[in-house]
């Protein structure tokens, strides 16, 4: 049988994260002209599909395992020839679809080419390019997101006028850490100092503005109220480049976190921190402000820098921010940085910007893969495999960090506060072990 | 003849005509052509209308330009060539933060702008616009680094 996907618009797209399962059918119905039944009928499971190479009626066709994967279930939805005996409609069967057909089983892809990209056992996959288009590797791709949480979080954002990293930058997880996960505790990364930024890095989807608006004096408090409601752990904050600012925001930054610690002191508080343009003041004042974890990121290896990084930021400006907050922030903060793969970088490259990170005492490191947000981005090189992500995982391990975190969507607040605690633990254990030790 | 006042003009047949040949020549002012030069020759021409900058009409019609920055003047990614001088004569001079900028784009030549600073004008019509040669980033331009 025939399985229609409707092709994923930005308008669709839109209309997905404000609905959810009702929504998506509704335009399943509206969509697909030639659904003759009502919108709230059962969809049938997905195991018991058939691969129909013919072409569709302008929409993809996908195998069952890409259905699974894609995480597209209730997108789908049946071609009605499937409930049918005799032949198709003639009304359906216009010379248009029969062109099309036709064209699709000639230049297509087949389920071959689907099956190509399942090898993970290389270091990476290539890309593709616009004349010789190449579909995603499976482990690259999530479930749209929606869901009562998720609009739970994202109307209670609107209400205190907060912007998140996660809406802003466009980032893939934003349906698992939103509904909660596995962990059942949704969590969001706020983001701070407004949703534009001074700098245009080719990377990232934020907007851009040489005069953004003035930050909202309200921020911090708004931010203290909306974190403590949701009753986290541990909890990540970030903000955009100000260097339109006397400051750049580093004062702003600091009373946000302040008033997170007074209203709730057990929770730990990670803060993804600018550059500051290398200003030991802001630094200063930022990391001595409470917070449990300081984070800058580097972005990518330091023979890249210039080509995927805004101008004014570079590779010893970022690692002298490390290394100062290392040395200004109170002892038991850890310091912690990240770098996307697939940039295109090697691996040696990648390996020397770790020893050189690790040697100004950072003690967390993530990895995780750059896609790119839109058309106006830095195309992506390569889909690093897991395989590879897990290689580095373990050389990180080796070279003396804490903690690393590495995969394909891996990023630098996901899944952040587990692994802290997890080895802060360990590193306590550790402690009372040697210390009993010591005491025989 | 019948007389007609329209507008504050006396709307008779010979006016009419003026009328009708002012709007037509307005018409064909609303767009120019502009073709852009990709690094492998391949040309695409596409209609821009008068006011729109070279960098939102690529993305408009599928052109392969970067714009990082939104067009804001923070990066390079959206760097063209003007093919000919003489068009390159007739776009204003940059400003400072343009230059500032373009002395960071990658291939640099003498008729390089940024694609978000060169508004479409009718003097511009029939302007040929290459793209870059290589990207910053060298992986994309079919070299693939090798794992050590």
């Amino acid at each position: 049988m025939l399985w229609h996907v409707r092709s994923m618009g930005p308008s669709i797209l839109q209309r997905m994260h404000n609905g959810g399962q009702k929504v998506v059918r509704k335009l399943i119905s509206e969509v697909n002209h030639s659904w003759p039944y009502a919108s709230d009928i059962p969809l049938p499971p997905m195991d018991n599909l058939l691969i129909n190479k013919a072409g569709s009626i302008g929409r993809k066709t996908y195998s069952s395992g890409q259905v699974r994967a894609l995480g597209l279930g209730s997108q789908i939805c049946l071609d009605n020839r499937r409930f049918s005996s005799t032949a198709e409609p003639a009304s359906l069967a216009t010379p248009a679809l029969a062109a099309l057909r036709e064209r699709l089983a000639s230049e297509g892809p087949n389920l071959t080419d689907f099956l190509g990209q399942t090898g993970s056992d290389g270091y990476s996959v290539s890309v593709g390019s616009k004349k010789d288009p190449k579909p995603k590797p499976e482990w690259i791709k999530k479930v749209i997101p929606g869901g009562e949480k998720y609009n739970a979080i994202k109307a209670q954002l609107r209400q205190l006028n907060l912007h998140t990293v996660c809406e802003e930058a466009k980032c893939p997880n934003i349906g698992e850490c939103w509904s909660g996960g596995e962990t059942g505790t949704a969590t969001a990364t706020i983001m701070i100092l407004g949703d534009t930024c001074t700098r245009g890095c080719r990377f990232c989807a934020v907007k851009t503005s040489r005069a953004p608006p003035p930050p909202d004096p309200d921020e911090p408090l708004n931010v203290s109220e909306a974190i403590a409601a949701w009753g986290l752990d541990y909890v990540v904050l970030t903000s955009v480049d100000r260097d339109d600012l006397l400051d750049q925001g580093s004062n702003h930054f600091a009373e946000t976190i302040k008033r997170l610690k007074l209203k709730k002191p057990q929770m730990l508080v990670e803060a993804l921190v600018p550059d500051f343009r290398g200003d030991q003041q802001c630094v200063e004042r930022v990391a001595t402000s409470g917070l449990d974890v300081f984070a800058h990121n580097i972005e990518t290896v330091e023979d890249l820098q210039t080509f995927v990084r805004d101008h004014r930021a570079n590779f010893k400006q970022s690692i002298d921010v490390l290394k100062m907050a290392k040395l200004i922030a109170p002892p038991g903060t850890l310091t912690k940085t990240s770098i996307m793969l697939g940039c295109g970088e090697t691996s040696l490259q990648v390996i020397k910007t770790m020893e050189k990170v690790r040697e100004a005492g950072v003690d967390v490191m993530t990895f995780g893969q750059y896609m790119r947000p839109s058309k106006r981005h830095m195309p992506v090189s390569e889909y690093v495999t897991p395989g590879a992500f897990e290689e580095y995982r373990k050389l990180g391990l080796e070279m003396g960090f804490r903690y690393v975190a590495s995969g394909p969507l891996v990023r630098s607040s996901y899944k952040a506060g587990e692994y802290y605690i997890k080895s802060m633990i360990e590193a306590d254990r550790e402690n009372a072990k040697n210390l009993a030790k010591q005491i025989r | 003849m019948q007389h007609i006042w329209g507008k504050g003009v006396l709307l008779h047949s010979s006016n009419l005509q003026t009328l009708f040949r002012i709007k037509r020549q307005m018409r064909k002012k609303r767009w120019i052509t502009v073709t852009f030069v990709d690094k492998d020759g391949d040309e695409k021409i596409i209609k821009v209308p008068i006011g729109m900058s070279m960098l939102e009409a690529a993305h408009k019609n599928d052109v392969e330009l970067e714009g990082a920055c939104e067009g804001s003047l923070a990066c390079s990614t959206c760097h063209v060539i003007v093919m000919d001088d003489d068009y390159y004569e007739k776009l204003p001079e940059p400003i400072d933060e343009e230059n500032d900028m373009l002395d960071l784009a990658f291939g640099l030549t003498e008729t390089s702008r940024l694609g978000c600073q060169v508004i479409a004008k009718p003097e511009l019509d029939g302007i040929r616009l290459a793209l870059p040669a290589a990207t910053r980033n060298f992986a994309v331009d079919g070299h693939v680094p090798k794992p050590h």
